[in-house]
């Protein structure tokens, strides 16, 4: 199952961005995110998904970009 | 070739009230903003009262996004800078970015922030300290802010000296323009430790206010023989510093010249304060604005309502004025603001500065039980209107023995 709906329920309620705007494609930093406001939403999102985001950086520019790294370490970990 | 220094705007987020003309009505008023704190933590601590900004609301004047990364000491500041420089009617030109600078005072930082990180640490397993807990809780945060928010180039300097911290702020700001580095300098003091963690360990020091029984309010009691301390605050101040030639050019208001200012350590004792370095500061100052003692018409004293401190600064003032400090009104606005600990030397130097332009000195409330040893005029619970004041001056003296003092006066092109 997608985290899509996950992390659009938590940046609206985080950061008061409109759901309409969450699309896939959209870029984070058109939403407003800095790499900071960033830091703390993947932060936040651990604890609400019980998940160990990779400590090495990678680049994420786009919503497509968290929900297919946030699936992915779902998957690994619920293995 | 020395220029000198005016103030051009005030901004100010306090316990009695936010913006320079609420606060300073409230001041005259005899206002009191010490309540029972009202904190998740309050049950656990013996002395539950201060002066808390009840009524700021950080929604208003922040996004979520912008919240994630501004404490609440950064809140106070950049909403107190907000204000003075709408005030100042400020506006920089690129090519003025790097003459202008910031200065500010904090103790603490974001103390709530390194709380919130140490019950992390010490109570969870394993612990989840969030990530921006260095961004938001470091000293130079607030600074960092208004540097970031108004282009400010030139110096970006944070002052950790106790309860002079941000007297120095200004001081030192005050410096920048004198001495040719700066044009224009936002200049003041924030702080945000009404915490479980910080009100524990000034309790623990025992220099807090007894509650009052009859009246919560009236718990900080400067110059009075029942005096027992004083009563923590939060909130922030911040001034507008600018050279004179280029405030009279824009044709700015002018609320006065910050005529003096000293610094310099009484080197004897890390709590105990010493009449002679204050006087010797406050000499200093005279001598850096060029006046006499007789030119002083009001003087904002450091006034914590400890039992010592409020003796020595008696004595200090005796030492410098002679018998003219008995005709000096001397008020102690912190019986109504509290300490505002690293914000209150510019708190207060605020409210000299406005008791200048209004000609009007605020009073020391609670003071019923006059003090053998405290024995000047304190304006004692009335303010006084229509006080004809030429020079004003601030006292600030720090626990590790800084002192501070500011000298405004009406400014004479």
């Amino acid at each position: 199952m997608s985290s899509l709906p996950v992390i659009q329920r938590m940046m609206v309620e985080q950061f008061d961005l409109k759901l309409e705007n969450l699309t896939l494609d959209a870029t984070l930093e058109s939403l407003g995110l800095d790499s900071l406001s960033v830091i703390e939403f993947m932060f936040n999102l651990e604890d609400e998904l019980k998940i160990k985001l990779p400590d090495e950086r990678i680049e994420i520019k786009t919503l497509q970009d968290v929900v297919t790294l946030v699936d992915r370490i779902v998957a690994e970990q619920s293995a | 070739m020395t220029r000198r220094v005016v103030i051009t705007g005030l901004g100010i987020v306090s316990p009695i009230g936010s913006g320079q003309e609420q606060f300073f009505s409230n001041l005259m008023a005899g206002c009191s903003g010490i309540k029972h704190l009202q904190s998740p933590f309050v049950d656990q601590l013996s002395n539950k009262i201060a002066a808390a900004v009840t009524d700021f609301n950080p929604a208003a004047h922040f996004s979520k996004i912008q919240l994630t990364g501004i404490e609440r000491v950064s809140q106070f500041a950049l909403v107190a800078a907000e204000q003075a420089v709408q005030d100042a009617n400020l506006v920089l030109a690129e090519s003025e970015y790097s003459r202008a600078g910031v200065c500010m005072g904090s103790c603490l930082g974001g103390a709530g922030t390194m709380e919130d990180g140490y019950i992390e640490i010490f109570k969870h397993k394993p612990p989840r300290v969030k990530p921006l807990s260095v961004l938001l809780s470091m000293n130079n945060a607030p600074a960092s802010h208004l540097s970031i928010k108004y282009h400010l180039q030139g110096a970006n300097m944070t002052y950790a000296t106790a309860c002079a911290s941000s007297a120095i702020a200004l001081g030192e700001a005050y410096r920048q323009i004198k001495h040719g580095y700066a044009d224009v300098m936002l200049a003041g003091g924030s702080e945000a430790m009404l915490t479980q963690g910080a009100m524990s360990a000034w309790e623990a020091l025992r220099t807090l206010a007894q509650e009052d029984p009859e009246d919560v309010s009236a718990s900080c009691k400067p110059f009075s023989k029942n005096r027992s301390g004083l009563v923590m605050g939060e909130g922030a101040a911040v001034l507008i510093l600018e050279d004179a030639e280029r405030a009279i050019q824009r044709g700015a208001k002018i609320y006065a010249e910050l005529a003096g200012y000293d610094c310099s350590s009484d080197a004897c004792h890390i709590t105990k304060p010493n009449a002679a370095g204050q006087a010797r500061t406050i000499i200093a100052a005279l001598k850096d604005a060029k006046l006499q003692a007789q030119d002083i018409g009001y003087i904002n004293a450091h006034g914590t309502a400890t039992l010592a401190g409020d003796i020595e600064e008696t004595k200090a003032l005796k030492q410098v004025f002679g018998e003219q400090a008995y005709k000096i009104p001397v008020s102690s606005s912190k019986s109504m603001h509290g300490h505002l600990m690293g914000a209150t030397g510019a708190v207060e130097f605020m409210v000299a500065v406005l008791a200048l332009q209004q000609q009007a000195v605020p009073p020391t409330i609670n003071l019923h039980q006059p003090d053998p040893e405290c024995d000047l005029d304190y304006v004692a619970n009335q303010g006084r209107v229509g006080v004809p004041l030429e020079a004003v001056m601030s006292n600030s003296f720090a626990f590790g023995g800084t002192n501070a003092v500011l000298i405004a006066r009406r400014f004479i092109p």
